[in-house]
């Protein structure tokens, strides 16, 4: 039988896991993506990394991290945030690069700024696709979460892996269930978050 | 060290060529149907906008679980060999495509939709002519995340006894040769790359026809 609080502490460290390395990931690549506009090399050198990291299984990547960085939270956030990237990346980069020329030109005409044309014109552009992909990238994350387990990094695996080594159903769903919640609670947590932060012109 | 003789050793030894083509024959099929599962059910659930959320909260579900579970509880299911893991690859791959999708369809400006419909296109003319074109880039980067990610499963797949190079890489960890699990590493990530590359030639290719700017 699982003690409640060990449920919820597992369930708490797991939710700091993946929303640290969710915002930690989201502030390295919109920067990135805003980058790869300018060049194309650099938009290609992401690119194939970010798709390299991502052909490798999820398992490997984690148990990679031990002889580089050792075991506990940190190489659990590094691990998830190399398999977070690619879609936020991508998806980001898509999104910002897809604006209607003509947006552009006249946002030119009225005389914005460079910077206010990202920050005005592109990125709220970007905002549907940008969030698709942060979205998805939450459930890979939370996913892989429970993965980092292996490599000391708390939540909600090691429950579940528990349950896995006791073969204990019910210990499993008490690792198992909350983790499947915690899906759920990102796709909405981020869908308010795209609600909020666009602007009432881009509403539909 | 990697030298072209180690290489040449390691191919030679674990019948790389035989491998490769293996794991790009599950890897096809896995991707083909994702692509056409994906693309589906992302229109879909755009033309019944009510059946949005649940659809795609089931498929997030389906995705926290981690990739090795998946490929094992499908293992009872569909038996040893290319089944499970053509199947967790393809589950996998439907919520990257079938969101981007969604996300493409309905970023589509209305405009284009009166358009659309003052020239007498049918509702379904409409989709195919005028909101799939215009979301092609969104559909395409998605089609291209799973395509990446299918490569890690079908990798994967190989350490269940489904072929592949994954069974090279199963064998270097077994034999603990080194360079095994290097050369069969390295050859499956570059495999994704160059794969993503083409993806990408025949993207700018639609592009340049269905183009919309």
């Amino acid at each position: 039988m699982v003690i409640l609080e060990t449920v919820l502490d597992a369930t708490w460290e797991h939710i700091v896991l993946v929303y640290t390395t969710l915002f930690v990931s989201i502030a390295v690549s919109i920067p990135l993506a805003f980058a790869s506009l300018y060049s194309k090399k650099l938009e290609f050198v992401v690119m194939k990394f970010a798709n390299l990291v991502q052909a490798v299984p999820s398992f490997a990547v984690v148990a990679i991290m031990v002889p580089f960085l050792g075991i506990g939270f940190t190489p659990a956030v590094v691990a998830i945030m190399l398999r977070a990237l690619l879609p936020i990346i991508k998806n980001t980069y898509i999104g910002l690069s897809n604006v209607d020329p003509a947006l552009i030109d006249y946002a030119e005409g009225v005389g914005l700024s460079q910077w206010q044309i990202h920050r005005h014109i592109r990125l709220p552009n970007a905002y549907p696709a940008m969030f698709a992909g942060i979205k998805f990238a939450g459930i890979l994350a939370n996913s892989i979460a429970v993965l980092t387990a292996f490599i000391g990094s708390g939540g909600l695996g090691e429950i579940i892996f528990q349950g896995l080594i006791g073969y204990n159903t019910r210990t499993l769903l008490a690792g198992a269930i909350p983790a499947i919640m915690l899906a759920i609670l990102i796709d909405i947590s981020f869908t308010m978050l795209e609600k909020k932060v666009t602007p009432g012109y881009m509403k539909k | 060290m990697l030298t072209l003789q180690v290489i040449a050793n390691v191919w030679d030894k674990h019948l790389m060529t035989m491998r490769t083509i293996e794991h790009l024959q599950m890897f096809s099929i896995a991707l083909l149907l994702s692509i056409i599962i994906g693309v589906t059910v992302g229109v879909f659930i755009y033309m019944r906008p009510k059946t949005a959320n649940p659809v795609l909260n089931f498929l997030n579900i389906v995705e926290t679980i981690p990739d090795l579970a998946l490929i094992v509880l499908l293992l009872p299911i569909l038996k040893l060999g290319a089944g499970p893991t053509i199947a967790a690859c393809v589950l996998y791959s439907i919520l990257p495509v079938a969101r981007n999708t969604y996300t493409g369809l309905k970023g589509v400006d209305e405009q284009y939709t009166y358009v659309a419909h003052a020239i007498g296109l049918s509702p379904r003319e409409a989709l195919f002519k005028v909101r799939i074109p215009m979301s092609l880039p969104l559909i395409a980067g998605g089609i291209r995340i799973a395509l990446v990610f299918c490569m890690g499963v079908v990798t994967l797949g190989g350490l269940v006894a489904a072929g592949g190079l994954g069974t090279v890489l199963q064998n270097g960890i077994q034999l603990y040769e080194k360079d095994a699990i290097l050369v069969a590493g390295l050859w499956t990530g570059l495999l994704a790359v160059f794969l993503d590359g083409f993806a990408g030639i025949i993207e700018k290719k639609l592009h340049k026809r269905y183009g919309t700017w």
